[in-house]
């Protein structure tokens, strides 16, 4: 399923500063198709913002963003997302003034390639995908009225309607309780094998990522400190003192050893 | 909204054959002064539902959209001094402010709320200060329009039908724009821009192509204007009263519904002519208190309102049924 030598997603070396703060510091790794990567790192580490370079919603100062081959770090938001790089929101964005199954119908309707342009086509997509992520009840309400966690479903469905490649879910879980944590959570590994996606996970409930990601990086004060299997990152060094202080770190160690 | 509600569908297409029966029928009953007050009506219909395109739908408020009003009159009048026939040079002028919201809108569009009203605004001024100063178009005094070879009551006859008939294509063209694949788009980049482009939506090409619908309505209706009046001056077919008195008639009709602007049109119409015309200028005064009601009590206007109780009985009967479900 995850094709070792086909490297989907590429960033090298991207940078982005906000006045003297240094948000992303030349962090580069690589997404292979079919991965599910964590992206993880105390707040105000850079996940955000990398996710916002790498679509475009954000410009880089540094560094180059390949997408199966094509740098893509110059492109528009919308013209990477018709080919297939798409994301959600940690604070969502929903459509105002329109509802649910709307919401997702302009995801199908401008998706990839906008190939679907007729309306009864692209409704039938949208109400796959809803039944998919278990919204399909709530599809006449407005997205006014549904909650946060309905909200963060509708994204996802959303985004899975504009039939993407790569997805940068950001903190698609918080807000949810532990069994809906279970249901999400199941709920993207299904995806990725029904639709062949490739994933890369934002998320602060480490259960969570523990549990699905292929490989994990960790990211402090804007640079990448650490990349692995779950097992790896949770063993290092760098990741514990970044989360946990210096000192924890160290007795962490001692009691390993 | 779309095709499922077949039969609430039929019946309002019934209803608005029966309408466009009677309007087209009504001038045979009824005397030259309602015909006009009619034709009236229509037109703020037309500039209504353009400003409801813009602002109601796709959320940027295009103050000084009357700019197009003036260049659809003024091309037309021109154009028609060159000998033209009324038809051409009417087309001809659409196009013309078709090219002048395509060159504005690039740069402009990127501007987003109040600033871009403001800006449009200015580029109004600045054209009627040019219309003011240059001699094609007569300057400050205004052009002329040749007469039109009709006896006076075919004359009116003639401009009701006309603007009756831009009234109903306007409204359909719209209808089916909003409803379309672009129609989306353009509810988009209202809901939330940002989304919207991320989405795959290529958001300035919409608001200008938007924008460029909205000026060719809104030109073609300036150029019949021009020749109903058959005199037109600067300051007249630039003046902003136009885009306040559609904005007003949207925000009661209901912004963002594709009747709402017509039946605001009426409203506002028939109002000012009966009840006020007698307080002069104190109407405006009412206008305006009107305007801050609507905007913080009804937003919805009539239209919007009426919806949202249909809506919201949709939902309450869909839930009350899956209780019942639940409860069996």
């Amino acid at each position: 399923m995850i094709d070792n030598n086909n490297v989907i997603l590429d960033v090298r070396a991207i940078s982005r500063h906000f006045g003297a703060l240094k948000a992303v510091d030349r962090v580069s790794f690589q997404v292979r198709k079919g991965e599910i990567i964590g992206l993880i790192g105390p707040n105000g580490a850079g996940k955000t913002t990398i996710t916002n370079l790498v679509t475009g919603d954000l410009k880089k100062n540094a560094g180059e963003v390949h997408y199966k081959g094509t740098d893509v770090s110059s492109m528009q938001p919308f013209q990477i997302a018709r080919i297939g790089l798409t994301r959600t929101y940690q604070i969502v964005k929903p459509l105002q003034g329109m509802t649910v199954e709307e919401n997702v119908l302009v995801g199908s309707l401008y998706g990839r390639g906008n190939r679907i342009n007729d309306l009864s086509n692209a409704r039938k997509t949208v109400h796959d995908v809803m039944e998919l992520v278990g919204l399909y009840k709530k599809k006449d309400f407005m997205v006014s009225d549904v909650t946060l966690p309905d909200l963060k479903r509708m994204e996802f469905a959303r985004v899975l309607a504009m039939d993407p490649e790569v997805v940068f879910l950001d903190e698609v879980m918080a807000g949810l309780n532990p069994s809906e944590v279970e249901e999400s959570m199941e709920l993207v590994k299904k995806v990725r094998e029904d639709r062949q996606l490739t994933i890369v996970y934002i998320e602060h409930i480490m259960k969570a990522v523990m549990g699905i990601s292929d490989r994990i990086i960790v990211l402090h004060h804007g640079k990448k400190i650490c990349e692995g299997s779950p097992q790896e990152v949770r063993d290092n060094p760098a990741v514990i003192e970044a989360y946990l202080g210096k000192k924890y770190a160290k007795e962490v160690m001692k009691a390993n050893e | 909204m779309l095709v499922q509600n077949d039969k609430r569908c039929t019946m309002n297409i019934v209803w608005i054959v029966v309408a466009i029966i009677i309007f087209t029928i009504l001038p045979n009953f009824i005397s030259g002064y309602y015909i006009r007050i009619l034709t009236a009506i229509f037109m703020y219909a037309v500039l209504s539902q353009c400003i409801n395109l813009m602002s109601g739908y796709m959320g940027y408020l295009p103050f000084g959209h009357v700019m197009f009003f003036g260049i659809g009159a003024y091309m037309t009048a021109i154009l028609m001094r060159g000998n033209l026939p009324f038809i051409v040079a009417m087309l001809l002028a659409s196009l013309s402010a078709i090219v002048v919201s395509i060159i504005l809108g690039f740069p402009v569009l990127r501007l987003r709320g109040h600033y871009f009203a403001i800006a449009t605004i200015g580029m109004n001024g600045a054209l009627m200060t040019v219309v003011q100063n240059i001699d094609i178009t007569g300057g400050a005094r205004g052009t002329t329009f040749p007469i039109i070879m009709l006896p006076p009551g075919q004359v009116y006859s003639y401009f009701y039908y006309a603007f009756l008939a831009l009234m109903i294509i306007t409204t359909f063209a719209i209808y089916f724009i909003v409803n379309s694949r672009f129609g989306f788009a353009i509810r988009s980049i209202k809901a939330n821009e940002d989304a919207a482009n991320s989405m795959g939506i290529n958001t300035t090409n919409t608001k200008v192509v938007t924008w460029a619908i909205a000026a060719l309505f809104t030109s073609i209706a300036g150029g019949l204007y021009g020749y109903w009046m058959s005199f037109i001056a600067p300051d007249e077919v630039f003046d902003l009263m136009f885009i306040t008195n559609s904005i007003i008639m949207m925000l009661i009709g209901g912004a963002g519904t594709i009747l709402g602007p017509v039946i605001g049109a009426f409203i506002v119409e028939t109002v000012s002519e009966f009840a006020w015309s007698g307080f002069m200028e104190y109407h405006l005064a009412v206008l305006g208190i009107i305007t801050i009601i609507i905007v913080f009590f009804v937003p919805g206007g009539v239209i919007g309102t009426i919806t949202e109780k249909i809506r919201d009985r949709k939902i309450a009967a869909s839930i009350k049924s899956e209780v019942a479900a639940n409860d069996r």
